[in-house]
């Protein structure tokens, strides 16, 4: 009697199980466990951890009717099964060459793939385009996400109880976007700023989410400063990299001399300031006056 | 056959849990196709169906309460395994794997909006539950579509390119010759490592700041194996600079790679390799009176802060640019 097959009745008989099977139940039900009592359950125990670590749900319920309680084991269908989304064989392939070309921190995609009907044909393409990276708090945020549960984590210190919208990554990190109950408001959190893991809890659901769109802030638009509208000119050598980078919704004018306009909001001064000197002489702020001086008189007295 | 060939009991249940379902719902599937599927080897695989997933069952292992199975003539069929009718469910992390992986791609530019990915993905966001409002967006980083297009294509039929690239750190834009060797993305860029022939050396590019791709018309061979890029690494010869930083510069170890970090107080003296002047001129006018140079390479004046800053003065004290 193989490990094998033994692991295989094991998970037979506890999917089909209308009710917690004991332990000594499934001594009996399932064969190729040894007699002797401690060995059997430390197979037992062995056999168990082999099945949650590959993802199956098992669970562990008191046996109706006991008295003592007696602990019951069963694999509930509905965690189990895979809702198949029936891909057909060409979505299947592009699936597998995207999972080929961006890997997901140490996650298997064959494996995944395999659940979901297996590689259909090497694509031959390289891959290796990208690595995304993990965060502590992706896997539960997504668990969260797609079965609306309230989550509630500590961000930069204060308490936080979110209803899940949308996962973006984006500049190199991962954000949550969620409608922040005790703020009455949307918010977004980067995810590595969350602090520890976030609780979920299977009685809290969250309404399903609202469509919300993917927002994209500069550093100079998160501060708190009083906001205004600023221009600044950049030089035509840098024009391209900064409409790249930016975007063309913040491009107002364009010269002739290839030279370009930003238009944009600033409420963070100082990441603006940052900004505007990375142009280093290749740019200067045109409006509003304030803004303009405010860099000039931070060159002023450091040209001191 | 690949790394499959000896697979751990582990292994071999994980993908008889997701082959079982999948010959169940065919009649006669072909042991080469489901071996080739699910990379399980071909005799490894007849085994463990006929000697394993056989006798699998429920107690009391009557011959109608046993899965059967069938094979014949490189064939198989499988029936009475209804417990067993759908694969595992995928983890979180793997459905957050695929997911992530198909938005990734259908967000490089140039993806077909309703090719078999964008369908695919579809499916599997229902099946997930990833409906109305709920999203994941993955956008690898920002480049122009033409841009990473011309060079994909010149990365994959190894063709010689000339772009127009603007050096960030040198402030310096240029023309240059190049082999294009790999398109990759890390920390929300895009990357080219390319072989650069006016450097005579590989180089990494950031894609955003090549303004123009032309094809020179020549091809070139590839290095066999090609090189792992890496974004940057100071090099030996690259001039040094010692800065002491307060507390309100105390996050530029956590950005630039720092050759030492000492602390001094409430001070961190650091020591950062220095590409090229106009990058470190950059970095000291953002941190302003925040950082001074305690001592630099042949190269960088003391007073480099100063010299950057009357310069910038001097487009400031010309006026406004108006048009």
């Amino acid at each position: 009697m193989s490990k094998l097959e033994r692991l295989m009745n094991l998970t037979a008989a506890l999917l089909s199980a209308e009710r917690p099977l004991t332990a000594r139940e499934l001594r009996e039900r399932v064969p190729g466990y040894p007699d002797e009592k401690a060995s059997f359950r430390r197979a037992f125990e062995r056999d168990k951890d082999d099945l949650r670590e590959m993802g199956v749900p098992l669970v562990v319920e008191a046996v109706p009717g006991t008295d003592p309680i007696v602990d019951g084991y069963r694999i509930p269908k509905d965690e189990y099964y895979l809702r198949d989304p029936g891909l057909d064989p060409d979505e299947l392939a592009a699936l597998h060459l995207a999972a080929r070309a961006v890997h997901f921190d140490s996650v298997s995609h064959a494996e995944a793939l395999r659940k979901l009907g297996g590689v259909v044909d090497d694509p031959g393409e390289p891959g290796d385009l990208a690595a995304l990276p993990n965060a502590p708090a992706l896997a539960s945020l997504f668990t969260a996400l797609i079965e609306h549960r309230l989550v509630r984590f500590t961000y930069r210190g204060d308490e936080r109880v979110v209803e899940p919208r949308r996962l973006d990554f984006q500049r190199g990190r991962w954000y949550l976007t969620g409608f922040d109950r005790l703020r009455d408001d949307e918010r977004h959190f980067r995810l590595d700023r969350i602090e520890g893991e976030p609780a979920t809890d299977d009685r809290d659901t969250a309404p399903p989410p609202v469509d919300s769109q993917a927002t994209w802030r500069q550093p100079w638009e998160l501060g708190d400063d009083h906001p205004v509208r600023a221009r600044v000119l950049v030089d035509a050598d840098q024009a391209g990299w900064v409409a790249n980078e930016l975007g063309e919704e913040v491009v107002a004018e364009r010269r002739d001399d290839g030279s370009l306009v930003l238009e944009m909001g600033v409420s963070d001064e100082a990441a603006f300031r940052s900004f505007v000197l990375s142009f280093l002489d290749h740019g200067e702020v045109l409006d509003p006056p304030e803004l303009r001086d405010m860099v000039v008189s931070w060159l002023r007295e450091l040209s001191r | 056959m690949s790394a499959a060939s000896r697979l751990s009991a582990g292994q071999r249940l994980e993908r008889l849990l997701s082959i079982v379902p999948w010959v169940a719902a065919r009649d006669g599937a072909s042991i080469e196709e489901i071996a080739r599927r699910f990379d399980y080897p071909q005799e490894r695989l007849l085994s463990d169906l006929q000697d394993v997933v056989f006798m699998v069952g429920l107690y009391p292992f009557t011959p109608d309460q046993l899965i059967e199975v069938m094979v014949d003539d490189g064939k198989v069929w499988i029936r009475y395994a209804e417990y067993f009718e759908r694969a595992l469910r995928l983890s979180p992390d793997q459905a957050l794997a695929l997911v992530a992986a198909g938005q990734s791609l259908l967000a490089v530019p140039g993806a077909e909006a309703d090719g078999p990915l964008a369908r695919g993905l579809a499916k599997l966001a229902r099946s997930l539950g990833l409906e109305g409002g709920a999203a994941i967006d993955v956008r690898l980083g920002a480049a122009p579509a033409d841009i990473i297009d011309s060079l994909r294509t010149a990365e994959s039929t190894n063709t010689q390119v000339e772009i127009d690239y603007y050096a960030f750190g040198r402030d310096e834009r240029s023309r240059r010759v190049v082999d294009p060797l790999r398109l990759f993305v890390e920390g929300g860029q895009w990357y080219l490592f390319a072989y650069c022939h006016q450097a005579e050396d590989e180089r990494v590019f950031r894609v955003d700041r090549v303004n123009a791709v032309n094809p020179t018309g020549t091809t070139f061979v590839p290095p066999d194996r090609r090189p792992v890029p890496t974004v940057y690494r100071p090099r030996d010869d690259d001039a040094r600079v010692t800065l002491r930083l307060s507390p309100d510069a105390a996050w530029v170890p956590e950005h630039y790679p720092c050759e030492s970090v000492e602390r001094d107080g409430d001070d961190l003296v650091v020591e950062l390799a220095v590409t090229a002047v106009p990058w470190l001129e950059r970095l000291l006018l953002r941190l302003g009176p925040a950082a001074t140079i305690e001592a630099a390479s042949a190269g960088i004046p003391a007073d480099l802060a100063r010299i950057a800053a009357t310069r910038l003065l001097e487009r400031y004290d010309r006026g406004v640019s108006r048009k």
